[in-house]
C-alpha cells in the first residue's frame, strides 16, 4: 500500500526543488531539524519537535524532477516534480512494505476473530 | 505529527520477519494454537515456534493464555488497527507538510 498526495504550487520546478533539497528550506515545512546531503547515496537526518527522529539515504536524485529517500526503518518516500500549466505539480508517494502486510493480516485476524 | 509510532514500530518489526508473519497467519487460521500444534504443521522446531510466538505476544499481536503446561495463543487484531490508523496519520502528516511547503514557497516569492 502506498500513500499518495499531489498538489500544484505556482512556483517553477527549480524553486520547488530548493525547498526539497536544502536543509534550511526543508526545516520550513518537512521537519523541525534537517540534515541532508542531497546527492545519491547521501544521508539525511530529520527530527521533529515531538522527539521523533528518522534517518534516510538518498536512493535517487534527478535534479528538479525526482527525489527518493529510503528510510532506515524501512519504506521510502518519493517526491516528483512536473511542470504544470500554472506552476509545478508536486507528487508524494510514501510506501512501506509493512503497510500492505498490516492490512492483509488485519483482514485475516478479523476474520479469525469473527469466527471464534 | 510523526509521534506515537512506538507501538506501531513494534508491530511492524514483529511482522517484518516472514516466519513470524506465517505464524500469525497459522494462528489466525486455527483460531487458537499452541507451539506444539504449530510445530507439527511447520518445518521448524517447537522451541523456535515458542520463541517467535512469545515475540509476537510481546508486540501485542497475539494474546497468550496458559493452558496447563502449554501456552495457547490467539490473534488480537487491535494492534493491526493501530497500524492502519498510523497509515492514515501518515497521510494526514503529508497534507500538513504540503500545506506548509506551499506557504514556505509563497514566502520566498
Amino acid at each position: 500500500m502506498e500513500i499518495e498526495r499531489e498538489i500544484i504550487v505556482p512556483e517553477a520546478p527549480d524553486e520547488v526543488w530548493e525547498a526539497l533539497t536544502e536543509p534550511e528550506r526543508l526545516e520550513e515545512w518537512f521537519a523541525t531539524e534537517v540534515e541532508l546531503d542531497a546527492r545519491e547515496g547521501g544521508e539525511g537526518v530529520f527530527r521533529w519537535g515531538d522527539g521523533d527522529e528518522r534517518r534516510a539515504v538518498v536512493r535517487e536524485l534527478e535534479e528538479h524532477e525526482r527525489l527518493v529517500l529510503d528510510w532506515d526503518e524501512g519504506g521510502s518516500v518519493a517526491i516528483e516534480l512536473r511542470p504544470a500549466e500554472a506552476g509545478t505539480l508536486v507528487r508524494v508517494v510514501e510506501s512501506s512494505p509493512q503497510f500492505s502486510l498490516a492490512l492483509e493480516l488485519r483482514a485475516v485476524a478479523w476474520t479469525a476473530a469473527a469466527a471464534a | 505529527m510523526d509521534g506515537g509510532r512506538g507501538g506501531v514500530d513494534r508491530v511492524f518489526a514483529a511482522l517484518g520477519d516472514a516466519g513470524r508473519r506465517s505464524l500469525v497467519e497459522a494462528v489466525a487460521a486455527r483460531g487458537t494454537a499452541t507451539a506444539t500444534e504449530l510445530a507439527a504443521e511447520l518445518p521448524v522446531t517447537r522451541q523456535a515456534v515458542a520463541k517467535q510466538l512469545s515475540a509476537l505476544a510481546d508486540a501485542g499481536l497475539l494474546q497468550a493464555t496458559r493452558a496447563g503446561r502449554e501456552t495457547r495463543y490467539e490473534v488480537t487484531p487491535a494492534p493491526l488497527d493501530d497500524a492502519v490508523d498510523w497509515m492514515i496519520s501518515v497521510g494526514a502528516a503529508w497534507d500538513e507538510r504540503l500545506a506548509a511547503l506551499r506557504r514556505s514557497l509563497a514566502k520566498k516569492t
